[in-house]
């Protein structure tokens, strides 16, 4: 393999990949602002350069040096060759590109939101100089409302061009330019245009400084006081990685996570903003039970035995239990509570819960002719995958994951309108129904079937909803950043993920629920059964522990169809999972 | 004592201009005053050559381009990728530079003021030389009445057959059997020095924002519109046809070899002087002439009898020379010889005894914060910050250490020094740092604590 060095490091490489590419490959800091991987190379920030050696054919392949400075970012590296980012030439580049870009800079580091993620803070420490000899006068630039989302600070900019070649490379919206010349430039929104596109909010990602700022996120927090978790979409079938950023047993802001086989670099706003219903007013917070007609707020223990009881009584009588599995639950929860179901009664009937759709898929860049649309021809990153970002139409996370579960454990799922048609005959006494959808959910047409008389009904969800008032039992749940599980996503890829807070007060991950249902069951048959023998001899069994990877292991044993849940789950790699935590430093 | 070899005018040859003709019997050279003197003769003896015969022509000559770089045209046009089948290369760009933006450049007008056929003429060579479809002539946005009199030069040819469908003059067979089709047009820029660049100019042309591309890939590999392209200026285009048609040596006749060992300064060249002397204007003269005699004679000598002080060489960007270069001859060592970026356009602006030389560099500064494209962050906040520092020693409010830090910044950025993707760094830095360091005294008078400020009123200052 070609070998070039680096600051001293033999790296190899494979040809067609960047200097900096190979640096980044090998565990190489090369300082960079407008390069990014999933965009057009422009190599105008120019702090990049490298003094670079390279073998001359000429000269009996000795190493000679290039007289210019070149950027790493944009030169493919070449055998033989030697590149030093850290030679005196470079490094007083980098003190005057950092020096540079701070002439007209606010500092205004106190009020920034960027501050603590700030390449210019990071680089400044680094490689800057540490004082400014600019005595002059600084172009003053203004705030900028640029769209539902987005806020541009202008004075911050350093004109790296990442968010318009965003808007011009991947979604195709150009919604960005570059206004003016010199110093006086300027991004600004093209004329009669706002940045609203379903991505947009990408490039308060891409800036790499405090200029482009999420409106949702602004002044909520510093940086260096969020957590963050790995986690998966939630919300739709896309199954794109998420960090999740949270402190104090709060979210404060969802970003993507780099994966080149999912959603590349980028999230969608739907996904973004998505996280809000978690921490919402009507989030269901304590279990309820009917007590004459009108639900009234209780304990676990009491609302879990209320439920049992309940089912159990109709299925003694002989009529079937039916249970609603959302597709916003988890593959294991999904199993869990089809095993509680059957638990109670052995011909359970298994519905999926709706799966709602909005539109149709989308590509970016959009194609046209089946040739993806770009705004630039020129030097794609070399290695650029030649997928598209798929916005996804499905509103949920894991039909497919739901639907393989229930398949697997030899069922058939009902869809909703079945389930309801189900439900509806006589022969059905309970109903077990879960929700955690980010909104209202339930058709007329199931509240209809729900308000018959004599069939209990047992409601997980997480958000108050007209089906409260139709329930026995109201159980609340946990949505999918409060709890462990696997999604699979619209390309059948099985990923899975951790909590990253705690459930909200009150409130229980569906797959705990199953457990403690399932706990209770067993303990109430047991009674029944040693009732005749030792009226007082039965201490009551407490339920496991909601363990997401334990459960993909009984899955695994319970069928083979399930196996993939061992073999194919794709866990977030080791490196996302340590805590990026800034040390504290003793003074 | 110096004798020029150029007997004739060859550029001016329809051009009445100084010392072989009088200015005032200039008139527009139309398709058949152009015909009639000979006009389109050098293209249809082209077109008996075999196309590699003519870039070998180029080659031999030793033309170097006169839009400043100096780069041996011949050798810019072997750049072009080898086409399989040469009578089919697929589509293939000339853009020809007529950006002329460079402050005191306005020589390239001469020629599109009065004789556009013979840069047309040029293009139709160059075009069946190196197997390029597409001409389009790049004009300064400003050159109002210029782009009328080439819009209206490219309609005559078009009207004669010379460019169009059927093949350069009416489909006239070609030394390769076929006839061979080129489409000629005029885009006008929209008034920015940076379009001038000729990257930058492709992307004005492509309609996007005139940001210069890095390099590699070169425009000869991945040019207009992602196709090979050959870039040339206005006066380099306006040479092949007699080239062509009088053969390589008799160019070498005209112009000077080098003193330094370097390559030769063949054949003439249009300068343009201005500043303080009697009769600014476009003269066409050998390469190699004093830049005294371009003053005293073909500029009549000094304005009010004053001394020669400081000469810009040949465009802002190429810096200045001192007193003691009056004599420099104006040929492409120039850069060595006296310290300067190089000959650029050869169109010298004087400035006499009486020049506030800090005025100058702080003028100059101002043009080049004004027009950088604002791509690469070294000239984008240098070329701001160099001309707040300029302005502050220019008021009496500077510092010796002010001085230290301008020569800093301008020193270190620049294509050359690779800190910047562009050359328009380069001009900033040679225009101002040759100025500081050559009239140092100056600038150390103003930053001393006992300078007291008089106004010489310079450039955009004088204008209010
Ligand atoms: C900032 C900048 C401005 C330039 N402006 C012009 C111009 O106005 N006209 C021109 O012919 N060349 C200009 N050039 C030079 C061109 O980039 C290029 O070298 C030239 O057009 C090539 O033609 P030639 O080889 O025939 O000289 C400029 C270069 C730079 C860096
Ligand atoms: S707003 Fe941010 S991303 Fe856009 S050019 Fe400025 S610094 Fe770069
Ligand atoms: S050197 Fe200046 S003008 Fe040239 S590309 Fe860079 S910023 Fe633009
Ligand atoms: S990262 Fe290479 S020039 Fe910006």
């Amino acid at each position: 393999m070609p070998t070039i060095t680096i600051n001293g490091v033999a790296c190899e490489f494979t040809p067609g990949q960047t200097v900096l590419q190979v640096a980044t490959a090998n565990g190489i800091d090369i300082p960079h602002y407008c390069y990014h991987e999933g965009l057009s190379i422009v190599a105008s920030c120019r702090i990049c350069l490298a003094e670079v050696w390279a073998p001359n054919p000429r000269n009996d392949n000795a190493l000679e040096p290039i007289p210019k400075l070149l950027p790493t970012c944009q030169i493919q590296a070449q055998d033989g060759q030697h590149v030093y980012t850290d030679s005196p030439r470079a490094t007083a580049n980098q003190k005057a590109v950092m020096e540079y870009l701070l002439v007209n800079h606010p500092l205004d580091c106190p009020v920034c939101d960027q501050a603590g993620e700030c390449k210019l803070q990071d680089y400044s420490y680094e490689h800057g100089r540490g004082v400014s000899r600019f005595e002059e006068t600084k172009v003053k630039q203004p705030k900028k409302d640029v769209g539902p989302n987005v806020l541009l600070y202008s004075d911050r900019c350093i004109m790296c061009t990442r968010c318009v070649r965003f808007t011009r490379e991947v979604t195709g919206t150009n919604e960005l330019i570059v206004q003016g010349r010199g110093n006086k430039e300027q991004i600004d929104l093209f004329p009669g245009k706002a940045l609203d596109n379903p991505l947009a909010s990408n490039v308060i990602d891409l800036c790499p400084v405090g200029a482009l700022l999420d409106k949702d996120f602004l002044f909520k927090k510093r940086v260096w006081d969020l957590t963050s978790s790995p986690s998966v979409d939630g919300i739709t079938s896309s199954g794109d990685n998420l960090w999740i950023d949270h402190a104090d047993g709060r979210v404060y802001r969802v970003r993507p996570r780099t994966n080149l086989e999912v959603n590349l670099w980028w999230i969608t706003d739907e996904v973004r903003y998505g996280w809000k219903h978690v921490h919402s007013e009507d989030r269901l917070a304590t279990p309820k039970r009917r007590q004459h007609g009108a639900r009234v707020e209780t304990e676990w223990p009491r609302a879990i035995a209320e439920a049992v009881r309940g089912v159990r009584r109709a299925v003694d009588e002989g009529r079937r239990l039916a249970v609603l599995l959302s597709p916003m639950l988890t593959s294991e929860e999904a199993f869990l509570l089809a095993e509680t179901a059957r638990a109670f009664d052995p011909d359970a009937i298994l519905g999926l819960g709706p799966v709602p759709t909005v539109g149709e898929d989308r590509a970016f860049p959009p194609s046209r002719d089946g040739e993806p649309v770009h705004q630039s021809p020129r030097s794609p990153s070399p290695g650029q995958p030649p997928r598209p970002f798929i916005m996804r139409a499905e509103k949920c996370p894991n039909a497919r994951g739901v639907r393989r579960v229930i398949e697997g454990i030899g069922a058939t799922p009902l869809d909703v309108v079945g389930f309801v048609t189900a439900i509806k005959d006589h022969g059905v006494g309970a109903v077990i129904l879960t929700g955690n959808y980010p909104s209202a959910w339930s058709t007329p047409d199931l509240r209809g079937a729900l308000a018959r008389e004599g069939l209990f009904v047992v409601l997980a969800d997480t958000l108050d909803s007209p089906l409260v008032e139709l329930t026995d039992v109201v159980l609340p749940a946990a949505t999918w950043v409060e709890k462990a599980g696997t999604f699979e996503n619209a390309e059948g890829r099985l990923q899975s993920f951790e909590a990253a807070i705690r459930p909200v007060a009150g409130a229980r991950a569906e797959g705990q629920i199953a457990l403690d249902l399932h706990a209770e069951l067993e303990q109430e048959r047991a009674k029944a059964d040693g009732a005749g023998g030792s009226p007082a001899g039965v201490t009551p069994k407490p339920a496991r522990l909601y363990d997401a990877a334990a459960t993909r292991r009984r899955m695994a044993e319970a069928s083979d169809a399930l196996r993939v849940f061992i073999t194919h789950t794709h866990q977030p790699p080791a490196q996302h999972l340590r805590q990026t935590d800034m040390p504290v430093v003793e003074v | 004592m110096f004798t020029p070899k150029l007997t004739e005018p060859v550029l001016t040859k329809r051009i009445p201009t100084y010392p072989f003709g009088d200015e005032a019997d200039r008139r527009i050279v139309s398709y058949d005053d152009y015909v009639k003197t000979g006009g389109y003769g050098a293209l249809r003896a082209a077109l008996a050559m075999p196309p590699e015969d003519v870039v070998n022509a180029v080659k031999e000559s030793g033309l170097r381009g006169r839009g400043g770089a100096g780069f041996p045209t011949g050798l810019k046009w072997t750049f072009l990728p080898k086409a399989d089948d040469p009578d089919e290369p697929g589509v293939r760009y000339l853009a020809v530079n007529a950006d002329e933006s460079e402050p005191g450049t306005f020589k390239d007008r001469l020629l599109l003021d009065y004789d556009p056929h013979l840069m047309l003429e040029g293009i139709a060579i160059a075009c069946y030389a190196c197997r390029l479809s597409v001409a389009y002539v790049y004009i300064r946005g400003e050159y109002h009445h210029q782009a009328r009199v080439v819009e209206n030069a490219i309609k005559e040819a078009y009207e004669h057959g010379v460019f169009g469908a059927k093949g350069l003059l009416d489909g006239a067979d070609t030394a390769t059997g076929k006839p061979w089709a080129v489409e000629c047009h005029l885009h006008r820029g929209a008034g920015a020095y940076i379009c001038g660049e000729e990257t930058a100019l492709l992307e004005s042309i492509e309609g996007k924002r005139g940001w210069p591309r890095n390099k590699p890939p070169f425009p000869a590999i991945e040019g207009l519109f992602g196709k090979p392209t050959i870039i040339n200026n206005v006066e380099t285009l306006a040479h092949v046809p007699s080239i062509v048609e009088h053969g390589a040596d008799w160019f070498k006749t005209m112009g000077c070899e080098s003193s330094l060992g370097g390559p030769p300064s063949y054949g003439s060249k249009l300068m343009g002087v201005s500043g303080h002397v009697n009769r600014p204007g476009v003269y066409e003269c050998d390469l190699g002439i004093p830049l005294r005699v371009l003053v005293e004679d073909h500029s009549k000598g000094m304005r009010n009898g004053k001394k020669f002080k400081s000469a810009i060489v040949g465009g802002a960007s190429t810096g200045v020379i001192g007193p003691d270069d009056f004599d420099a001859p104006m040929d492409f060592d120039i850069g060595r010889r006296c310290n300067v970026l190089g000959l650029g356009t050869a169109c010298p602006t004087i400035f006499d005894e009486d020049t506030d030389m800090v005025a100058v560099a702080r003028n100059l500064a101002r043009f080049y914060k004004h027009e950088s494209c604002g791509q690469c962050t070294p000239c984008r906040e240098g070329s701001g910050w160099m001309l707040q520092l300029l302005e502050r020693i220019e008021a009496g409010d500077g510092r010796t250490k002010d001085l230290d830090l301008t020569l800093e910044i301008a020193t270190s950025m620049g294509a050359m020094p690779g800190t910047t993707i562009c050359g328009l760094a380069d001009g900033n830095n040679w225009a101002v740092r040759t100025i500081l360091n050559k009239f140092r005294g100056e600038f150390e008078a103003r930053v001393k604590p006992t300078y007291v400020p008089v106004t010489v009123a310079v450039g955009a200052a004088a204008n209010g």
